[in-house]
């Protein structure tokens, strides 16, 4: 049988990595093929070849059955290839349109002809089933849709092969769902899909067949209905992995948190809506609901962040709610906050540096209580790159240099390094591959074990059902209900999310 | 990764030397349009500058002011806040360090010295205090703010100058002499004239990279240069740091001009300063925030004015090249930042490739 697109022994090496050692990878015409693997793995930089943007040094690539050599993008693009990066490349103050037909405009005598790009455009959206306006601004819509413009984009330029680059982390999970439904379009309309990912339950959605890599090389090539996510995983991480950790014993009664009647406003528009909870030693406690409902407000007003329009948080019986985020480190409240590039690290710090972030003033960080003591800061720093599993080539790296994973070990090292009792994590494992996530969610349920207490926003419900002991269901701001996870399904808790309050058990709680 | 660390910071020494270049390479340009030699103009620049014992030490005296005014930029960044006013702190400094020399009498050197530095500083301090206070209070951005105060400083310097304190017996518009214990020393003494000034920008250049380095407030003060956010949800209080580096910068600022009055001309006058504070804020950008690095910048933009001088003399060209050379610089150094900012654009959408034509 003839492949749409077969690789052959591709090498690419970089400065400091081998990114791709001798890949074969075949691809079936007409199917979805998924290349998975961890971060680092090598996948962007296999596509990228594939779309001309690197030149192998090794190994060719056939197309159709045809060998080509693409000097550039344009070349690949000639030969039928279209390819979606994670970041979008879209002019915002232009329309869909004219985003679309950016290079290969139609024309009239000299004068770009707008009408005929809209028509055109319009005439690809519908020819595939890919609901999008042509007419309006980029600016003007979102991230779902934007994603769109780019799939048409590589329609309009008359590819067959459609490479998209991890597409669903910018995704709402509605979203995501319309991208496999436009995905299958495109596949009954015989073009061929290649995706990256590292999310394996989409795997298991879109795709036909499988490609993991790992460290570069490629490890194997499997069917959909052949193998299953444990087996994805094992593949892609090179052992087992047990997501959620195992939980020991059953909470503590001991109280370690009580928020009473805690209202925030912003802006004029109510986004927590006297909420009141308590949060044991020993326990985790989840935050559901959709992205938005007030959960990560509620977390940040707990770690002192964010200041509460009113209402009281008490921590092991101390009234806390006038006090500073230095003093609840100090008091043992660590915070893992949701956006780590912006919040929980200075990007241009050294791993050693952002290690000791909001704590430098400890007494075993400092010399004559004003200078830095570099010695204990680079010992420790190298003790928690090994106890945490950070890989990096050394403790003084920038951490701007490290992957997602491996920047929120960062996070999560030093705000466990400082033995808190209460640690509040905000959608923790959001954006790291699955070996992170293992490890993130071990160190929280270890931390749950030996009596710690974890306060955990998380949108993915499966991790909010796998680690908490109890989840506090929100929506629009007020909390809906409280759940024993252990007998909570997933449509409970889904109807709780999108406002429908809880009957019988607790009732709604506030 | 030990040779790429090596060559990277090759990489960073390169590019200020790099844009240095193409500053004095664009200037060039000017000076051929005006009619003259770019090569003779620059021999008579180097020769003015290095050519004579004199032309060194005035080279090494004028970039003291210079050298304060970078720091107090460098400073004011670190804490996140961009300080363009040190012209008008310089000159408030200048201000402070004049009275305390003419006023305090009956000192000893070893009290008044330092006394009147001290005053220079505090004249620097106060006039960054009002721009520090709208900043942290009302999150009020500077730049305009601080142009206006580098005004208010030029009337302010005149009213002190030609009304308030004036001179009698002057023949150009001046205050008073400050008393002979409150002159600095001299290291060489005349004719050349170099005083220990010079020292105190070395002292205070290590005492800075110490302070940022090694110190637990300048790594929380870097913390808030570099990320504010992320300063302020590690517990950091944002405010505090850039209302002291502020107030610092103007510190640093205020004794540069102090020292200009003190060791150089032991009166002030409306002029003294041709813009040494506005010098500072190219060095400090060049020198990727290193107090020490910016010492090197100081010296270039000292030999520049020391230069041009001669320049003027041999080749006829009017030292307001100086500007046009500050000014290429600038563009260079925006330039640089822009084309950063298209490259890391590019690597993070590749996308654009095909798309942009
Ligand atoms: N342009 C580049 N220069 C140097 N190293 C690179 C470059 N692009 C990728 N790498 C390195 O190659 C390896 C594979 O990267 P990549 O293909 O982006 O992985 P993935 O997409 O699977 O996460 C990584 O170690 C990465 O740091
Ligand atoms: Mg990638």
């Amino acid at each position: 049988m003839v492949y749409a697109v077969e690789m052959r022994g591709i090498t690419k090496r970089f400065p400091a990595v081998l990114a791709n050692d001798h890949i074969d990878i075949a691809i079936k015409a007409g199917t979805v093929h998924a290349i998975i693997g961890e971060n680092g793995a090598g996948k962007s930089t296999l596509m990228n070849i594939l779309y001309g943007l690197h030149k192998p040094d090794e190994g060719e690539i056939l197309i159709n059955g045809q060998k080509q050599a693409f000097g550039s993008a344009t070349d690949a693009i000639d030969c039928g290839i279209g390819m979606v990066h994670q970041h979008f490349m879209l002019v915002p103050r232009l329309t869909v349109a004219d985003n679309v037909v950016l290079g290969k405009e139609p024309r009239k005598g000299l004068l770009y002809d707008r009408k005929a790009a809209i028509a055109k455009v319009a005439e690809v959206c519908s020819r595939h089933n890919i609901q999008v306006d042509p007419a309006k601004k980029v600016a003007d819509i979102s991230l779902g849709m934007q994603q769109r413009v780019e799939i048409v984009k590589t329609l309009y330029r008359g590819a067959e092969i459609i490479i998209l680059d991890e597409p669903t982390a910018v995704l709402t999970p509605q979203e995501i769902d319309d991208l496999g439904e436009i995905l299958r379009q495109l596949k009954e309309g015989g073009k061929t899909i290649i995706i990256i990912t590292h999310k394996l339950e989409e795997v298991m959605d879109f795709s036909d067949d499988i490609s993991v890599l790992r460290g570069g090389k490629h490890i194997a090539t499997l069917r959909k209905a052949e193998t299953d996510i444990p087996e994805l995983t094992r593949l892609m991480v090179g052992r087992d992995v047990q997501l959620g950790g195992r939980k020991e014993s059953a909470p503590g009664k001991e109280e370690a948190l009580r928020l009473t009647d805690i209202v925030y406003a912003a802006a004029g528009r109510q986004i927590l809506k006297s909420i009141s909870l308590v949060l044991h030693k020993g326990e985790v406690l989840g935050l559901a609901g959709i992205d938005g409902s007030g959960q990560t407000q509620l977390a940040e007003i707990v770690a002192g962040v964010l200041t509460p329009s009113g209402g009281s948080v008490v921590y092991h019986s101390r009234d806390i709610t006038g006090k500073t985020v230095a003093q609840r480190k100090k008091e043992g409240i660590g915070f893992i906050a949701q956006d780590r590039q912006k919040h929980g690290l200075v990007m241009d710090f050294s791993i050693a540096e952002n290690l000791v972030l909001g704590f430098q003033r400890r007494p075993e960080y400092c010399q004559y209580k004003i200078a830095v003591n570099s010695k204990a800061v680079i010992s420790d720093a190298q003790k928690r790159i090994r106890e945490y599993d950070i890989r990096t080539p050394g403790e003084q790296v920038r951490v701007s240099m490290l992957s997602g994973g491996n920047q929120q070990k960062v996070v999560v090292a030093r705000e466990m390094g400082s033995r808190p009792q209460l640690i509040v994590a905000d959608q923790p494992t959001r954006g790291v591959d699955v070996g992170a996530i293992e490890a993130i969610h071990n160190i929280l349920i270890n931390h749950r074990n030996k009596g710690g207490s974890v306060l955990l926003v998380s949108l993915e419900l499966d991790e909010l059902m796998m680690l908490s002991d109890r989840i506090a269901v929100f929506f629009d701001g007020r909390l809906m209900g409280i759940l024993d996870s252990a007998t909570a399904t997933r449509e409970q808790i889904g109807m709780m999310m999108v406002g429908s309050s809880l009957e019988g058990k607790e009732g709604p709680a506030s | 990764m030990k040779i790429n660390a090596l060559k990277l910071r090759l990489k960073d020494a390169l590019v200020p030397l790099i844009l240095i270049l193409i500053a004095f390479l664009f200037s060039a340009i000017w000076i051929s349009f005006m009619g003259k030699s770019p090569l003779e103009a620059y021999r008579a620049l180097f020769a003015g500058a290095f050519g004579s014992t004199s032309g060194v030490v005035n080279t090494v005296k004028k970039s003291v002011p210079i050298a304060f005014a970078s720091f107090a930029v460098i400073v004011s960044t670190k804490a996140n806040v961009f300080n363009i006013g040190a012209e008008g702190q310089l000159a408030m400094g200048a201000f402070g360090a004049t009275m305390a020399g003419i006023f305090l009498k009956g000192l000893p050197a070893a009290v008044h010295i330092p006394a009147a530095i001290l005053a220079a500083a505090l004249g620097g301090m106060a006039f960054a205090l009002v721009p520090a206070l709208l900043r942290v209070k009302r999150g009020i951005n500077l730049l305009v703010v601080l142009l206006l105060m580098n005004n208010i400083a030029r009337f302010l310097l005149q009213f002190f100058v030609l009304d308030a304190f004036a001179s009698d017996n002057a023949l150009v518009p001046s205050t008073d002499r400050i008393m002979e214990s409150a002159r600095l020393p001299y290291l060489i003494g005349p004719p050349y004239r170099l005083t220990i000034a010079v020292l105190i920008v070395l002292a205070v250049a290590i005492v800075l990279e110490l302070f940022f380095r090694r110190s637990t407030a300048g790594y929380e003060m870097r913390a808030v240069g570099l990320s504010p956010e992320a300063a302020r949800y590690a517990g950091i209080d944002i405010n505090k740091y850039m209302l002291l580096g502020l107030l610092l910068s103007g510190a640093l600022a205020g004794v540069g001009g102090g020292l200009e009055i003190l060791g150089n001309h032991h009166r002030l006058y409306i002029d003294f300063s041709p813009g040494y504070g506005y010098d500072g804020i190219p060095i400090a950008l060049l020198s990727g925030g290193s107090p020490l690095i910016s010492i090197l910048g100081s010296l270039l933009f000292g030999a520049l004015r020391t230069g041009s001088l001669n320049m003027q003399a041999k080749v006829g060209i009017s030292d307001e090249i100086i500007s046009v050379i500050q000014g290429s610089l600038i563009l260079c150094i925006a330039a640089n930042y822009f084309v950063k900012y298209l490259l890391n654009r590019r690597r993070s959408g590749k996308a654009g490739k095909e798309a942009g034509q």
